[in-house]
């Protein structure tokens, strides 16, 4: 009895061993004429053995050896499934080998924060204008309260066309075509491209984005103009971002303000910050309220209405946000650079 | 400009750090953009504003920190030593022409040693970076950042006659400046003129010829108020930009000149130098002051804030100003004639909130109520075309408007280009026309820097100009050009060519909504002969696209092929896209038959899709050209094409021979409209 459980044993562990060599179908054949033959087979020639062993070991030896056919049965059958799956039909594949990925176009960085803005205003309920980067005298300078010859119109170094068309200096020159056309309530962002003569180096460029907006209503308030961008700064950036208004002198504004937030590279932790020059402030916004002149010029009542107006410019709004570390990137078009954007 | 904190101790005793100092100016928004500090002093880099001209000197800014702090200002000494000459006996001021002058003071100083300046006055210059010259130029130059009001000194022997006369300069007259440049004047300049010839061009620069020298004992102290827009037109004319013309060109105050002589005077006469008696003042019509009303409640009609009166007459009597209450919370306010920005009452409620602190204003939003709901239909499709294009792989890229003219050159067509007056160089110095020069120098650039494969897009504005009118047009453009893909292990990536483009642009109109569209052969200047089509859109040309000519590929040392396109938004815009409805989904199955055949390989394959969507067949749901074929078994010549008809009823099944019939009727089409062969097997 011992001999044929030793005996079953053995075969058990050739077995196992012989199975995970079987990759064909002609290997599982012999596999099973091995075992099963009627001739030759192991389980053949143990039914056999069995014959000799004494009449009360009979039964216990019959358990065994059945459960031991058993055991080969379904282990051949398995086989054979595996064996008639596809993943067996070739070899085994590396499933460490790379995918295929899609390839994604990437959106320029500075019309990704642009729209990131305007996604904000949106949520808001403003609406978004545009117009022309080509624009006349009146609706770039005068309308907004420059006189001409006033030196304020020096802070921007205008590239002209002829003595009445220039390239636009600022996108406002919208909201005095929408303020002409529309009555209050006016609510809008009118984000577009502005151009300055300058040489590009890494703090100046030539050409550049930026948002404005307009808000124009009875009862408009500063405190108002401070909760709305108070609420856009900290969806842009995040809830808990520093946030200073500081008074400041724009010739379409009174009172006019200056907005900072707290460094978003050091947090005003670092004194010698690349970016905050250790002040701990960026410098991101200008607003006020509209002068009572600029609601004059476009046939506003100013003792009726009021209303704040504010400007960003969205290249420098990138570079804080991303940590950009000059502003030439921006139109070199430098794919090294965009694609980088994809991800975001 | 430079701000001397020691300095502005001369006018407001001040008990604080200069952290203190920096944050009490940046609080009022005189921003301190940086600072320095030296051995004894702190020296502030304040920002200047074009209409705060009051504080462009140390007297105004301590002005403000004096109102700010609610300490008083102290105004400078004024201390002449005198002699027994009374100045009108001996020289006379004459002013021509009032409405650029309105006002000019003279003072002289007699017996002047021209040497250096005492420490103090050389330290006080220094610190701003100034060089100390002598003691007579260094006072007017510390009167100008003392208070803003600019002065001039005369060398008096130098001056012909015993009079100065103010008028517009005479045809032909011309003047050597200080710094030895000539200027040719113009009558519209005003000058400063002896009984002879022009000695300062005024309010910009004095004449060599009269300049304070060595050798000077005498001199004439020149304080007056200009006319803003006189001293700016005069200086862009002549060239030359000063300290003073620019104050003079933002606004003196017309009431300082007195002073500001006084101060100089006072300051000679320390050096050893005695002043005649008097002053000459011409102010032929006294200015009236400014009187602007404030009332109380727009404070926080304005600010939102709860301002006290108290806090709002405070604040404008520590300015200067003088208030007479009209009504209860209703004042008159006039207006100090150096506050050249102050004209109407939201330009004194700026100062209360400055005041007050933005920090104290409440923080609120808005009870907004809907303002427009209609939808912006521009900017939704605009986002629709940049989220197609990244989809189909193209990166987003950003050109400047401007251009170079040579590079513009290879890409004419019927437009004039738009020409930048006073461009930042002559690479840049017209309006862009298209937005390929621009992708295909993106191309260029990333080709240069190791790139296989540029397939870019741009949103922009473009510029074009004919005899009548200068026009800005919407455009996106798009390039392609090399690798699609990177190569992968199961196999070679593909390759950009002109159906990647045509495919890109008919993904773009199906996104547009616009199911009209049409492709047609075109020739255009920017494209190779027979490898452009135009896209139209409902019949109106929106667009072209094709493989960029060698000429301009050359022009750029490119040597294998660039597929571009530019689509007219503004057309394409314009045009009502097809109304969008859903169509049920029908539940009996479809009949699918192929028909192959040999056809001429010249004929476009445009011209069967028009016959057989002219043939309008009943049940069919679309049909596609799946198989095109050249090589073995297909005659030279000729090409053997596969196209796929898919058929379904909406309410049954298809019998075999209903779609038999359809089927036959293709094959008459094809067969009376062009010379085809019908090959076998090619239907199942």
């Amino acid at each position: 009895m011992e001999t044929l459980k030793n005996r079953i044993q053995g075969l058990r562990d050739q077995f196992a061993q012989a199975a995970p060599q079987v990759l064909d179908q002609a290997a599982l054949q012999e596999l099973r004429n091995l075992y099963l033959s009627r001739k030759k087979g192991h389980l053949t020639q143990l039914f056999e053995l069995m014959k000799g062993l004494a009449p009360e070991q009979k039964p216990a030896a019959g358990q065994e050896v059945n459960s031991f056919k058993q055991y080969v049965q379904s282990e051949l059958d398995r086989l054979e499934k595996e064996l008639q799956a596809p993943s067996r039909s070739g070899p085994s594949v590396d499933l460490t080998l790379p995918g295929r990925a899609s390839y994604w176009g990437a959106p320029h960085p500075v019309l990704l924060i642009k729209e990131r803005i305007e996604q904000i205003f949106l949520r808001m309920g403003f609406s978004i204008e545009d117009g022309p980067e080509m624009e006349t005298d009146f609706y770039n300078f005068e309308a907004l309260n420059f006189p001409p010859h006033h030196p304020a119109r020096d802070d921007w170094d205008t590239l002209y066309i002829d003595d009445d068309l220039l390239l636009r200096t600022h996108t406002s020159p919208v909201q005095i075509r929408v303020m002409e056309k529309k009555k209050p309530p006016i609510r809008m962002i009118n984000p577009g491209k502005v151009f300055r003569k300058e040489t590009p180096d890494p703090t100046h460029l030539p050409m550049f984005f930026q948002v404005e907006g307009l808000v124009v209503d009875h009862g408009i308030t500063f405190a108002h103009l401070k909760g709305t961008l108070e609420y856009f700064l900290k969806a842009l950036y995040h809830d808990s971002i520093k946030i200073r208004f500081r008074p400041s002198f724009f010739p379409f504004t009174e009172p006019s303000a200056e907005v900072d937030i707290g460094c978003t590279v050091c947090n005003g932790e670092e004194d010698d910050c690349r970016v905050c020059k250790g002040t701990g402030w960026l410098e991101i916004l200008g607003a006020g309220m509209v002068d009572p002149q600029v609601f004059k010029n476009v046939n506003i009542d100013p003792e009726k209405y009021s209303g704040f107006a504010f400007g960003m410019g969205v290249e420098r709004t990138a570079m804080f946000s991303f940590q950009i570390p000059d502003l030439r990137y921006f139109y070199e078009n430098d794919l090294r650079f965009i694609r980088q954007f994809s991800k975001k | 400009m430079k701000i001397s904190i020691d300095w502005l101790k001369d006018y407001v005793s001040l008990d604080l750090s200069d952290t203190q100092v920096i944050s009490t100016l940046n609080r009022i928004g005189m921003l301190v953009d940086e600072w320095e500090e030296t051995e004894d002093d702190t020296i502030l880099e304040l920002e200047t504003y074009a209409n705060r001209p009051d504080t462009l000197g140390h007297l105004g800014v301590a002005r403000e920190l004096a109102a700010a702090l609610g300490i008083p200002l102290n105004m400078p000494d004024i201390s002449i030593v005198e002699n027994d000459k009374q100045i009108a006996e001996h020289f006379d001021i004459q002013i021509m022409d009032e409405d650029l002058c309105p006002r000019y003071c003279g003072m002289i100083v007699s017996g002047i040693e021209v040497g250096p300046s005492p420490d103090w006055l050389q330290k006080r210059l220094r610190a701003l970076g100034l060089v100390p010259v002598n003691n007579v130029v260094d006072v007017t130059n510390y009167v100008l950042f003392a208070t803003a009001q600019p002065i001039h000194a005369f060398d008096l022997a130098k001056l012909k006659g015993s009079k100065i006369m103010v008028r517009r300069a005479k045809r032909g007259e011309g003047m050597r400046t200080l710094e030895g440049r000539d200027v040719a004047l113009s009558q519209d300049m005003l000058v400063i003129a002896d009984e002879k010839d022009p000695v300062a061009l005024a309010g910009v620069i004095g004449g060599e010829k009269s300049a304070v020298s060595e050798a000077t004992r005498d001199v004439l102290i020149e304080s007056a108020y200009f006319d803003p827009v006189s001293v700016r037109q005069t200086w862009k004319k002549a060239g030359v930009q000063t300290d003073a013309s620019y104050r003079f060109e933002r606004g003196a105050d017309i009431k300082f000149p007195p002073h500001a002589a006084a101060l100089a005077a006072t300051l000679l006469t320390q050096m050893g130098g005695v002043a005649y008696q008097g002053m000459l003042d011409v102010y032929p019509k006294p200015a009236r002051p400014k009187a602007v009303v404030i009332r109380h409640h727009r404070t926080l009609e304005l600010l939102g804030a709860e301002i006290e009166e108290a806090f709002v007459t405070k604040t404008l009597k520590d300015l200067e100003f003088q208030l007479k209450e009209q009504q209860p919370g209703i004042w008159q306010v006039t207006v100090p004639t150096f506050r050249v920005d102050i004209e109407r009452e939201a330009d004194l409620i700026e100062e209360i909130a400055r005041f007050f602190g933005y920090e104290n204003i409440p923080s609120q939003l808005p009870m907004w109520e809907t303002v427009d709901l209609s939808q912006d239909r521009k900017r939704s499709l605009e986002t629709g075309l940049r989220q197609l294009m990244f989809h189909q792989g193209f990166d987003e890229v950003v050109n400047y408007s401007f251009t170079d003219p040579a590079r513009e050159e290879l890409f004419r067509r019927d437009r004039g280009a738009i020409a930048i007056r006073n461009p930042i160089s002559t690479r840049a110095a017209l309006l862009r026309t298209t937005l390929l020069n621009g992708l295909l120098q993106t191309v260029v650039w990333n080709k240069n820097r190791g790139a296989e494969g540029v397939h870019v897009f741009e949103l922009g504005h473009i510029f074009s100009q004919d005899e009548e009118d200068k026009r800005e047009l919407q455009a996106m453009g798009m390039i392609t050009w090399g690798a699609l893909e990177a190569p992968h292990w199961q196999g070679p990536g593909l390759t950009t060519d002109f159906f990647h483009l045509k495919g890109t642009c008919e993904s773009l109109v199906a996104s547009l909504g616009y199911q009209a569209v049409s492709f047609q052969s075109q020739d255009h200047p920017f494209f190779e002969a027979g490898h452009a089509l135009a896209l139209h859109l409902k019949g109106t040309e929106a667009g072209i696209l094709g493989r960029l000519k060698p000429e301009i590929l050359e022009a750029y040392d490119l040597n294998e092929p660039v597929w571009a396109a530019e689509i007219d938004l503004d057309v394409a815009f314009e045009i009502q896209p097809h109304v969008f409805h859903c169509v049920p989904v029908v539940k009996y199955p479809s009949v699918i038959r192929d028909i192959s055949f040999l056809i001429d390989r010249g004929v476009p394959y445009q011209g069967i899709k028009e016959i057989l969507d002219g043939l309008n067949l009943p049940y069919l749901e679309r049909h596609t050209l799946y198989d095109r074929y050249t090589g073995t078994g297909v005659p030279e010549g000729k090409v053997s094409l596969s196209l796929r008809f898919v058929f379904r009823h909406p309410q049954k099944t298809l019998q075999a021979g209903e779609v038999d019939a359809l089927q036959e009727k293709i094959g008459k089409a094809l067969r009376s409209n062009f010379e085809i062969q019908l090959r076998e097997g090619g239907e199942n």
